[in-house]
């Protein structure tokens, strides 16, 4: 077969309204086609075609960049841009700061910032849960981690949103509010460099040794920049997501009030099904066939990671949320080298995030049924209490 | 029955830990391996195999002897 099935697939902004139902007419339909945004790519919608091209990196790059469109620059992002062999030491500078020893030292300050914040929105009966709760809670704990002043993250929200959340429709923007992170960053490692060591991702990165080099100050940006685009909306969005879910399934949010030990596979099954990242992007280094289609070398390859996520021949019943789902593969965190760095923390975030605001506020259920069950926009509730 | 992780295959999800974290452990960059010799205590075995269907990776190697 030597056909390019086409389709008008998208998958960002409002195509995420009904993005469920897209892949499931293309896994029915079209499993590996051609889309015409963003400068044309090609999409794997099936669970084992998107497994199979993560494994395989030399043949999937991820040169120029993994995102498609840009994150605001054309520079690599370190690590997520980069192919073996330089990714591998890349990784493992920052790897031990994410292990489930020191996500567990971590979490004591995870779950205090998740109090405090829980305390504050159960102060009225009506609150938007999104912004005074699913979002600063990651910011707030990233500060921490990467060394970034503490008072400064309510500063990030705003380019997160035009960097992420504008790219699609206005790329200027995007790569203006890139270039202003670059250099808040920059101005960070010059100030730390005249500071005493401290053993933060900063402090991490400015002494690193790169196969016996020290890094140089592009790939220390280039890295730092990374994180931050990285780390900060996307556990905004999966602590969101489950608590969209919950506010519109009394049910399920009651079991969990009754069993807190279900939580954690609660949050696996709402990562798999309402994840941040429904998509990542890869070029092809030479032509290759996947399902009957000719992918040529250059061509760009979205992996569309929801879709694999909902495949019937990976999952039973793929669209229903079962919070006691004991099979559960997913690629939310990516699968292969490039594998999230920060899977397991992002995972206690929003397994304490929900727990907290579980254990500390009364029922709550969703008051505006138009809010999307994606993004990091507002979540609003009312909070039922005991008359 | 034995187990063993096919180190060129994880990339430290770390799913094993949550389900067996008597069986795996991690090394100080979060790549897992098996404790002690590999041998699965019998009440281990409902946990190991919780740990093979979720690992992504699918780097989870059962063995029966």
């Amino acid at each position: 077969m030597n056909e390019r099935p086409v389709r008008d697939f998208d998958f960002h902004g409002a195509a995420l309204d009904t993005i469920f139902d897209t892949y499931k007419e293309l896994r029915e339909n079209c499993p590996v086609g051609w889309s015409d945004h963003y400068g044309g790519f090609w999409f794997l919608a099936k669970n084992e075609d998107i497994f199979n091209a993560e494994q395989d990196w030399a043949t999937f790059s991820v040169a120029p960049s993994m995102l498609l469109p840009a994150f605001g620059t054309d520079e690599p992002m370190i690590p997520i841009d980069i192919d073996p062999p330089v990714h591998s030491a890349y990784r493992k500078l920052l790897l031990p700061l994410f292990t489930p020893r020191a996500v567990d030292d971590l979490t004591p300050f995870v779950e205090q910032t998740a109090r405090d914040l829980a305390d504050e929105v159960g102060k009225s009966d009506i609150a938007d849960i999104g912004l005074g709760y699913a979002r600063p809670l990651p910011s707030i704990i990233f500060c921490t981690l990467v060394g970034y002043p503490q008072e400064d993250w309510y500063l990030f929200d705003e380019w997160v949103d035009r960097i992420i959340y504008g790219r699609d429709v206005n790329p200027a923007e995007s790569e203006k509010a890139g270039n202003e992170v670059r250099e808040y960053l920059w101005a960070l490692v010059e100030k730390r460099r005249q500071e005493p060591p401290k053993d933060d991702i900063t402090g991490r990165l400015i002494t690193a040794v790169i196969d016996g080099r020290p890094i140089t100050d592009e790939e220390i940006l280039n890295y730092a920049y990374l994180l931050f685009v990285a780390g900060l909306d996307t556990t905004a969005w999966a602590i969101r997501s489950s608590l969209w879910y919950l506010a519109r399934n009394p049910e399920d949010q009651e079991r969990l009030r009754r069993d807190p030990e279900l939580i954690s596979s609660a949050v696996e099954e709402f990562l798999r099904t309402l994840s941040p990242v429904q998509a990542m992007a890869r070029t092809a280094t030479k032509d290759v066939e996947v399902g009957g289609c000719p992918i040529k070398q250059g061509d760009r390859v979205v992996l569309a990671f929801g879709s694999g996520n909902r495949d019937e021949e990976a999952y039973a019943n793929p669209d229903e949320i079962v919070i006691d789902r004991e099979q559960n593969r997913h690629f939310a965190f990516g699968v292969g080298i490039h594998r999230c760095l920060g899977s397991n923390l992002g995972r206690r975030e929003v397994i304490v995030a929900v727990r907290e605001l579980l254990d500390r506020l009364p029922p709550f259920e969703a008051v505006n049924l138009d809010e999307p069950w994606h993004g990091v926009g507002p979540l609003t509730v009312r909070f039922k209490r005991e008359a | 029955m034995r187990v063993e992780v096919d180190s060129s295959k994880c990339q430290g999800h770390n799913r094993c830990m949550i389900f067996a974290p008597d069986v795996f452990e991690v090394d100080d960059y979060g790549f897992a391996t098996v404790r002690a010799d590999g041998e699965i205590p019998p009440e281990q075995i409902e946990a190991v195999k919780h740990a093979v269907v979720n690992c992504p990776e699918l780097a989870i190697i059962v063995r029966e002897d």
